[in-house]
């Protein structure tokens, strides 16, 4: 019997409410000393990614953290039968657990930035043309032109960079005060300047907010994107030298559910 | 307590095209398989001899900036690098590879370049 994983809760009880999982199955908890691993039974696999499914998945998950700790499992996780599932389980007990403790009563949210990348690299290369004198690559011979070609894209470059790291910087200290950890991606591509989810104490989620707002509005001609508070798909840290998840399809158990959130969030919009 | 999750923005379109940028432009796994086995070993030599490229940019442009190199140096450097990118040029042509194409992503220690 194959067993559809949805993620990994701090508690060997029994989920109380009925919860139906993907193919209408009965969710349940299987325990292994006081935590549990909340599986439903699956019969066919999973046809590709819809929408509905994620959705389903996401729901599950949203709903055992009702009444638990939850370190959501990725999307479209298949166990081969409860004796695999209970060796996975000894394997990484104790990594659950700490993990369980780790994200006890923490909710995870992402932002997103756009900036005018193009104007501000307008405005820098202006800039830079007025301020050119500091700088004497000759340009006398076409390897020479290539040279300052090559120097001038460097030093636009480096401050663009500059200006991204202190509009991040910024942002990232009014975020700050209220995460408890945090993961930042600087310029994925040119115009977003930040991808970024932060963890937050259940307790302090709405001052995450207004600090969102203040960022929001103090950044004309930004764009912002605000989700969550979501299960804390990104703060889920296992090693990846374990032998199991080398023999099995079970591979980045937890990191990848964050892009089919994606999907769960754009029919939120 | 239902987390009533919600995702706001005022511009859904332009953050979708991004994320789709950035998620399509970095493959986790060099793609060969019997049928594009050359140019799967192609993007992945290209890819780390387009990374030792601009390591020697980078290097020849700090020492213009601290102007540690003569107008001889800078002449035989140029001549380099030129040739260099002219055969990196050529070499994309040949696998019908583009630039954003170079590029491996090392997972969480992130994109090789």
């Amino acid at each position: 019997m194959k067993l559809y994983l949805y993620g990994i809760i701090d508690s060997s009880d029994q989920v109380k409410d009925s919860i139906y999982g993907l193919e209408g199955a009965s969710v349940y908890n299987i325990p292994f000393c006081d935590i549990g691993a909340v599986v439903s039974e699956i019969n066919q696999p999973i046809q590709g990614v819809t929408e509905g499914a994620v959705l389903e998945h996401e729901d599950i998950i949203e709903k055992l953290m009702e009444n638990f700790t939850v370190l959501p499992v990725r999307f479209q996780t298949i166990i081969d039968g409860r004796d695999n599932l209970l060796s996975m389980m000894q394997s990484y007990y104790k990594d659950f657990r700490d993990n369980l403790e780790r994200l006890h009563n923490k909710l995870e949210f992402g932002i997103k930035v756009i900036w005018p990348a193009d104007k501000i690299k307008e405005h820098i290369i202006n800039t830079y043309k007025k301020n050119d004198k500091k700088v004497s690559v000759p340009s006398n011979s076409s390897n020479k032109r290539f040279m300052r070609k090559k120097f001038e894209k460097y030093k636009i470059n480096e401050e663009f960079q500059k200006k991204a790291n202190k509009y991040i910087s910024v942002m990232d200290l009014f975020f700050s005060k209220f995460a408890v950890e945090k993961k930042l991606k600087k310029l994925k591509t040119e115009d977003l300047l930040l991808d970024a989810v932060y963890l937050v104490e259940k307790g302090k989620q709405d001052n995450f907010r207004d600090a969102f707002e203040h960022i929001k509005s103090a950044h004309k001609g930004f764009k912002f994107l605000f989700s969550g508070p979501w299960p804390a798909y990104n703060f889920v840290i296992l090693p990846k030298n374990n032998d199991l998840l080398k023999d099995s399809n079970q591979e980045d158990l937890f990191d990848k559910v964050i892009q089919h959130r994606d999907l769960v969030g754009a029919d939120k919009i | 307590m239902t987390l009533n999750s919600v995702v706001e923005t005022d511009f859904p379109e332009e953050f979708i095209e991004e994320m789709e940028k950035s998620n399509n432009a970095l493959p986790k796994r060099i793609d060969a398989n019997p049928k594009n086995v050359e140019k799967g070993l192609a993007k992945l030599v290209l890819t780390l001899i387009e990374l030792i490229r601009k390591l020697l940019e980078k290097q020849a442009v700090r020492r213009v900036e601290a102007g540690s190199l003569s107008d001889e140096e800078i002449e035989r450097v140029g001549e380099t690098l030129t040739k260099l990118e002219n055969k990196m040029k050529e070499l994309k042509q040949i696998f019908g590879l583009k630039d954003e194409e170079l590029n491996l992503n090392l997972g969480p220690l992130g994109d090789l370049m």
